[in-house]
């Protein structure tokens, strides 16, 4: 009480010493690790003008790789909203033999190396794989084609969706839902109108997240591919590509434009946060 | 309407919630189910509304079974003991959702819809608040919120899952009066848990005691408090002080005196003697059938005081007016003399044991 200047700080504050060093290193740490490379990458991509990077990108091949990567988004993305709303729902709603299986298989993909996922594809599908034979006499080509490419990233995206909802909708508990039910809603009714309107923040965050990794995926996706350019070639791929052709204005013109749709994500995603604070509030109370 | 409950068995694996209940509750009549934690209370309450289902046994309304009728088709008004109220709905979209979800061909007109769900929010005084989002509310309001939700498909039977619990005091005895005044308006059969015996007491018409999954004792609030069926109801029902004592040749005695009781006293053997506090005479000089005690601490808080005496060895809670107790002239550490206007005497080896020793402190 004597001595103001210290005993009013409330009791969790720390010093202004302290605080300012904790706050720098946290930035600093921000800056080498995340700012900079981003930042490496658009100095690198225009470091010949504007000209030779949009050149880079109105390339065909490149242009190519950028429809198949929006292609492959477009398929993988809905399919893992439809079976990650599916599984949540499953997982945190009811008890059934075989659901911490289930549990351990959606993590599946996050615990394999993406190369794994890609080989086994080629293993099943490949000309010498388990349906090799089949899927030849009947000309249908699934490995080194867009299919096997749709296919790695369904796979490897799996688990963005369900992994959101899973921890939400137990939280949520059902009793919502049982208040849907004596009111007298049919089990669709009650989906569309009470449970997907208290998910649809953790739904939406799910699934920004998966559009990103199946826009970027590497790996599996570079397993299966071939690397054919102007087919089979998604934007990763393309930059490697170009990169080591020693090509590095166009790698680099290539590799910014992901790390915009990225950008572009998050600002989405920040951007909705803020516009429905209230409602994320109270959609989390 | 009328519920028939027969029989009714539910067990969750190796927990029986349900021990063969068997009920009958009479249309429009306000029934309580009175129990602690994990006595199957808000499980009854469930499998009446279809939310779960027994594992034997029968339910039937109207004299018509509803065991193999879905939630969604009992006409059931259920309000859970956390409300559930939509969270993403205004309190009208929440109040109106029963009537939107209805088939087509018996949903009512939009304008109908807006005038009922309008006279319902008005009921529960909460016309101005329509727009509102139930987290903009306080607990009472969300409370009325969930009740008008639960009014509007004009249900047959409403339902109430420890409808006061989560409310503090003085909102909880505001809303339990108003709710006596709305069933009394509507005429509606009503049944609500509740663990809390004065809910019970004061707004039921009738209350059902369970203990372990069976019903212990039902009927009304003075039956039950005056004439409780067991010891478990007994110290259920209210604060209570037990006496260990024993029974000799028809006369059961604490300390070597003789207690007067009501109603059978059995063999010999020890016993408990079960004495309400409002029910210990506090005397300020010794005389025959009484017991010298001393006054440990007083607590005078309140229209009641609540006296803690010692008396052979055993602590006794005594409550009185303040009034007497002014006459009395005691303070903490003199010494008096008590006796029992009444009393009730249960024998040590009956089933149903209450677990603590030590007198509960009245409520």
């Amino acid at each position: 009480m004597a001595d103001p200047g210290s005993s009013r700080r409330p009791a969790l504050r720390e010093s202004g010493l302290s605080r300012a060093l904790l706050i720098g290193l946290a930035l600093l740490f921000l800056a080498c690790f995340l700012a900079l490379p981003l930042l490496a990458v658009f100095v690198q991509a225009l470091s010949e003008g504007i000209g030779p990077y949009m050149e880079a990108l109105a390339e065909p091949d490149a242009l190519s790789a950028v429809g198949l990567t929006l292609t492959v988004a477009a398929i993988a993305v809905p399919l893992n909203l439809v079976f990650g709303v599916a599984a949540s729902w499953c997982i945190a709603k009811f008890q059934f033999p075989g659901r911490s299986l289930l549990i351990t298989l959606i993590d599946l993909p996050f615990s394999v190396s993406p190369v794994i996922s890609g080989m086994v594809y080629v293993l099943l599908f490949g000309l010498h794989g388990v349906m090799g034979p089949w899927l030849r006499e009947h000309d249908i080509q699934i490995i080194f084609a867009v299919p096997g490419i749709v296919l790695a990233t369904v796979f490897v995206t799996f688990p963005f969706v369900a992994r959101e909802l899973i921890p939400l909708m137990q939280e949520q508990g059902q009793e919502d839902e049982e208040a849907a039910l004596v009111l007298g809603a049919s089990g669709w009714q009650t989906f569309w109108r009470v449970t997907l309107p208290n998910i649809r923040w953790g739904l939406l965050y799910g699934v920004l997240l998966c559009n990103a990794r199946a826009m970027g995926e590497f790996g599996a996706v570079s397993v299966v591919s071939g690397h054919i350019r102007g087919k089979t070639n998604t934007m990763p791929l393309h930059v490697e590509i170009l990169y080591n052709e020693y090509n590095f204005v166009a790698a680099f013109a290539v590799a910014s434009l992901l790390a915009l749709l990225a950008l572009v994500t998050l600002a989405a995603k920040t951007a909705l946060e803020w516009r429905f604070a209230d409602q994320i509030a109270a959609s989390r109370r | 309407m009328a519920i028939e409950v027969r029989n009714v068995v539910k067990r969750f694996g190796a927990f029986t919630a349900l021990d063969g209940v068997d009920l009958d509750i009479r249309s429009g009549e306000l029934l309580a189910l009175l129990g602690p934690s994990g006595s199957g209370k808000t499980t009854l309450l469930r499998i009446i509304a279809g939310l779960d289902f027994a594992d034997t046994g029968a339910i039937r309304f109207d004299g018509e079974d509803a065991v193999d009728r879905a939630a969604k088709d009992r006409k059931v008004g259920f309000v859970f003991q956390h409300y559930a109220l939509f969270r993403h709905m205004t309190v009208f979209e929440n109040v109106a959702f029963g009537l939107r979800v209805k088939p087509r061909a018996e949903r009512p007109a939009e304008a109908d819809i807006r005038r009922r769900v309008g006279g319902l929010l008005e009921m529960v005084q909460l016309a101005p608040l329509g727009d509102r989002y139930p987290s903009q509310l306080s607990g009472g309001q969300r409370q009325r919120v969930a009740l008008a939700r639960a009014l509007a498909i004009e249900p047959r039977v409403l339902l109430l899952d420890e409808p006061f619990g989560a409310l503090d005091a003085k909102v909880r005895k505001d809303l339990r009066r108003w709710l006596r005044h709305l069933h009394d308006d509507m005429n509606i059969t009503s049944i609500f848990v509740t663990h809390d015996q004065e809910e019970a007491l004061e707004l039921a018409d009738r209350v059902v005691v369970m203990s372990q999954g069976r019903i212990v004792q039902a009927g009304s609030p003075t039956e039950v408090y005056d004439h409780p069926a067991d010891s478990f109801v007994f110290d259920f029902l209210g604060g209570v002080n037990r006496l260990e004592g024993t029974i000799e040749g028809g006369v059961v005695s604490v300390a070597g005196t003789p207690v007067q009781t009501d109603g059978e006293v059995g063999g010999n053997g020890p016993a408990v003697v079960y004495v309400r506090p409002h029910q210990v005479e506090v005397n300020p000089a010794p005389g025959p059938g009484r017991w010298r005690a001393r006054l440990r601490s007083l607590h005078t808080a309140g229209p009641l005081a609540r006296l803690e005496l010692e008396f052979a060895g055993r602590s006794l809670e005594a409550e009185m007016p303040r009034e007497r107790l002014a006459d009395l002239g005691l303070a903490p550490g003199s010494e008096c003399a008590v006796d029992f206007r009444h009393a009730r005497v249960f024998r040590k080896e009956d089933g149903r044991q209450p677990q603590e020793a030590a007198p509960v402190p009245a409520l």
